[in-house]
């Protein structure tokens, strides 16, 4: 009897599926959902600490006994030579396959960061599951263990804290930036631009901080608080750069989405609160006498967040002088953020960057010293154009 | 033994053309009483065949016998066909053709026909007709009192609206004609009779618009019908199945439907219907894939709304398709699509379940179909009891006892849910069974299975045809003016042409220019001028 060719051939190819078997399957089961890296160095070899998700205690994951009873994430740490290397070793701690792609977050110790970064982030680009998109800070003052080794009360996870609560401070205050892994890969390359990250450090006790009686307490005794923006060049930790100053950063690289200016009042200091909720920056560079200048015009919109002064709203003139006055203020801070960065000789503004797309010829010049000799004398013009939109509910304060 | 077997099959051939001009059974007799014992034979004396001896006319001058099948027949009528014959008529005795003088005053009410040969006198009475029969004639009356009960005209069951009209087809035949035909009062409605079934002598009635339908079409299905040879036709799904283009597919390529107002679209949309005696759901040949999410309520609502709809349908199609398969590769391959917070979520109830997600997706659906299956078949009363033991067992108590997680159990759901809202049951089920093959798919390669899968559905769909028609049309081949009604459903005065490749091509045009509602030229100058 012929067998008939076609389903026999279809049935051939169906068997031949089952030949590769479920190629690259990993149950969920099997996988360690490494939420952060933290990364720190010590004689030369790299410490690495993965922050790793207890799906099970993960309050809001299961709705059958969850949260209570363990705590939401292990810490794992591993030595290695590379970050490869560590990596794998940790299986010698770790039951789970290490899956990188759900680590939003990278931490980097303070003192790492001052001896160099640039060679870490190869295995960033290289590793298909590691997201070029997750966060990294720099732990301050401490090791990158030291800061993902604290439990947080509200969002269980330490690393969604500390993402979130970035998040959270760049678009309210403005005196921290969240850094993606992409910019920082991509400022190796620029010649005219350097990264600034921000840190994080741990407040109060560090001694209990990842016990879980830290989150028992209504006020844990360990807590992380977003600090200072670090100034890197070619990669390495070179300063700190803080409070106004730091938000006059932000001003120049146009992230300042809200946030509030308090400025003076004829005698009264710090008198009057402007919110700011629309923020727009341009920066532009001129060439004269071969000489780069770079103009920075930031034009504000907000309302009057709060007054301790009695001040008329009706009257179109005090609007005016009032306008002005947070002109200046936000000038000086743009103006101090600059003198900053001159002093550290790193060009974090991205103003190199401007230059090279305005005078792509020139700039060839002076690339190589742009940073050394260029930049820390660079001419900068600011110009602020703050407008108040509304002034709140009230015209008159009841304040006389 | 096998062989033998085999051999003897091969031997027997199926005696296709068993009814033959001339007849097995030979020609009535004149005598009456070796009529009524061919009948008592072969009939094998069966107790429903009534067999009324009386003397017909005035006269009682001659001995005749009137035959039927009790509860086919209008018993009422065939009492006036006695009375009427046996006292009213009275024979001139110089008549030279007494039957043509029967024929002619007895069947004042009916179609009568004369019939010589056994095989015409045992089809008729089969179907419902009396036979008369009269001593020292060679001929037979057959007269259509055809009666009996029927269940009443109720709302289809299957293929529910909101709006539209609610009567469905019945089992009788007459009646799904003229149900239909009291829609589309036209001439041109043609309706060709033809039997199907050797055995069962199964009316089948081939409807369509004249100078709509394509010829070749018709033509097509007439042959098919013709062709068919076999024991018997109880449901159209038996003719279906011997007419259709493709049996090793999983898509229908023949619509069914039980409401004469989709019957009645359709026709006018150059379609073929094929009624069957005995069932309530009617065919419609050429089918293409689209028709499969047009509900008639797509008609009766405004444009945008059946928009909205039919996007959805097409959605739910999709979704009914491919949720559980993407499930499986979400959850083995691809965990870094899912979002952070979910997937923590998802992992936090696979950690008790001991399966992988294939085996877990398999069980719930499988369970599911089960759950389905028995509340088809079980009695309405049983049915309350399926329900809380199936929401029970796949809702709670498989979660609770660390069986499947909840995720699935919503995956499973959504499904179903889905391929509930499906509006051709004949569709969604091809959906199920392609489910399953694509969660295969999805175990094997992730979501590169699935999208082979799909690719391979979607080559399988362009090559199949419903009776010559492409079946993907007017996808494809891209009839531009016909996307109207698929995906979306342009107002009804947009949709100008009929169906191309399935309607008359000569006559395309279903409507006239600017249909578009717009206020009157006359009254609009009065309004400017106030």
């Amino acid at each position: 009897m012929k067998i008939k060719r076609y389903p026999f051939l279809i049935f051939m190819l169906f068997i031949c599926m089952l030949l590769f078997g479920c190629w690259s399957k990993k149950e969920l089961r099997d996988l360690a959902l490494i939420i952060a890296v933290g990364i720190d160095k010590k004689d030369g070899k790299y410490i690495s600490t993965f922050q790793v998700v207890n799906p099970g205690n993960v309050a809001g994951a299961t709705q059958r006994g969850g949260g209570s009873t363990g705590l939401p994430v292990a810490l794992y740490t591993s030595t290695g030579d590379t970050l490869v290397e560590a990596s794998r070793k940790a299986s010698k701690q770790i039951s789970r396959i290490p899956y990188y792609a759900h680590t939003n977050l990278v931490v980097v110790g303070e003192e790492l960061a001052k001896e160099g970064i640039q060679q870490i982030f190869d295995v960033v680009e290289r590793n298909p599951q590691f997201r070029p998109t997750a966060n990294i800070v720099i732990a301050r003052k401490q090791t990158a263990k030291q800061l993902l080794s604290v439990l947080t009360p509200v969002d269980k996870i330490p690393a969604n804290q500390m993402i979130k609560t970035l998040e959270l401070t760049e678009m309210m205050w403005g005196e921290n930036v969240g850094t993606r892994l992409r910019e920082v890969i991509e400022s190796f390359s620029l010649a005219g631009k350097e990264v600034i990250m921000s840190s994080f450090h741990v407040d109060g006790n560090r001694k209990h901080s990842d016990d879980q009686e830290n989150v028992r307490t209504m006020e844990p005794t360990a807590r992380l608080r977003a600090s200072e923006l670090a100034i890197f060049k070619r990669g390495k930790l070179v300063g700190w750069i803080g409070k106004e100053d730091a938000r006059g950063v932000l001003w120049i690289l146009d992230k300042i989405k809200q946030t509030v200016v308090t400025v003076d009042w004829k005698e009264e200091k710090e008198a009057l609160s402007y919110k700011v909720v629309r923020a727009k920056t341009k920066v532009t560079a001129q060439l004269r006498n071969g000489k780069p200048i770079i103009f920075v015009t930031v034009a504000t919109e907000g309302d009057i967040g709060e007054t301790f002064v009695a001040i008329d709203f009706t009257d179109p003139k005090q609007i005016v002088a009032l306008e002005k006055v947070m002109q200046q203020e936000i000038k000086a801070e743009i103006e101090k953020a600059v003198h900053v960065a001159q002093k550290k000789k790193s060009d974090i503004f991205g103003f190199g960057e401007v230059v090279h797309r305005t005078y792509p010829k020139e700039w060839k010049k002076m690339k190589k010293m742009w940073n050394d000799k260029y930049f820390p004398k660079l001419d900068v013009q600011v110009k602020v154009e703050s407008f108040i939109r509304r002034t709140g509910l009230r015209t008159r304060s009841y304040i006389q | 033994m096998w062989l033998r077997l085999r051999n003897q099959n091969k031997k027997q051939a199926y005696p296709c053309d068993k009814v033959a001009q001339e007849g097995i059974y030979g020609t009535i007799e004149r005598d009456l009483h070796a009529n009524i014992e061919k009948i008592r034979n072969i009939t094998g004396n069966s107790a429903d065949i009534v067999i009324r001896r009386f003397w017909l006319g005035k006269e009682d001058n001659l001995s005749s016998a009137l035959c039927f099948v009790s509860g086919m027949v209008d018993e009422n009528m065939v009492q006036q066909l006695f009375i009427e014959a046996s006292v009213q008529l009275s024979f001139p005795s110089m008549c030279c053709d007494q039957l043509e003088y029967i024929e002619k005053k007895i069947a004042t009410a009916n179609t009568t026909r004369r019939v010589k040969q056994w095989n015409d006198v045992f089809s008729l009475l089969m179907s419902g007709e009396s036979i008369l029969f009269i001593h020292g004639m060679q001929e037979a009356i057959s007269i259509a009192v055809k009666g009996g009960e029927y269940r009443a005209i109720t709302e289809p069951s299957t293929q529910l609206s909101i709006r539209g009209p609610r009567e469905g087809f019945t089992e009788s035949l007459t009646t799904n004609v003229a149900m239909v035909r009291r829609r589309i009062q036209h001439p041109h409605v043609w309706v060709e009779a033809i039997t199907v079934g050797e055995v069962t002598h199964t009316n089948v009635r081939i409807m369509y618009m004249k100078g709509i339908a394509d010829d070749n079409i018709v033509e097509e299905v007439r042959s098919r019908l013709q062709r068919i040879c076999m024991d018997g036709v109880l449901e159209s799904g038996y003719i279906e199945q011997f007419i259709e283009d493709e049996t090793f597919t999983t898509f229908p390529t023949i619509y069914h439907t039980e409401r004469p107002d989709s019957v009645a679209a359709n026709l006018l949309e150059g379609r073929v219907a094929i009624f069957v005696e005995g069932t309530p759901f009617v065919l419609i040949a050429p089918a293409v894939f689209i028709q499969f999410f047009q509900a008639v309520e797509d008609y009766y609502a405004r444009f945008d709304i059946a928009t909205a709809l039919r996007f959805l349908r097409i959605l739910v199609f999709f979704i009914s398709l491919v949720a559980p398969s993407l499930y499986i590769a979400a959850t083995t391959f691809h965990q870094e699509m899912i979002p952070t917070s979910l997937v923590i979520a998802i992992a936090a109830q696979r950690e008790s379940v001991p399966f992988p997600a294939f085996v877990e997706a398999v069980i719930m659906e499988v369970t599911f179909e089960i759950l389905r299956e028995a509340g088809v078949r079980l009695p309405r009363t049983v049915g309350q009891a399926v329900s809380i033991v199936g929401a029970l067992v796949i809702g709670q108590a498989a979660v609770e006892a660390g069986f499947v997680s909840s995720v699935m159990v919503i995956v499973v759901s959504i499904t179903a849910i889905a391929s509930f809202a499906t509006p051709s049951f004949a569709i969604a089920v091809s959906a199920r069974l392609i489910r399953f093959l694509l969660m295969v798919l999805a175990a094997l390669f992730g979501f590169y299975g699935i999208l082979i899968g799909l690719i391979w559905m979607t080559i399988h769909l362009c090559s199949l045809r419903s009776f010559g028609v492409p079946y993907m049309t007017p996808l494809a081949p891209l009839i531009p003016t016909n996307l109207r009604d698929t995906f979306v459903r342009f107002p009804l005065w947009a949709l100008t042409d009929r169906p191309h490749g399935i309607a008359e091509e000569t006559n395309i045009v279903r409507q006239g220019d600017e249909q578009r509602p717009k206020p009157n030229q006359e009254m609009r100058r009065e309004g400017d001028e106030n």
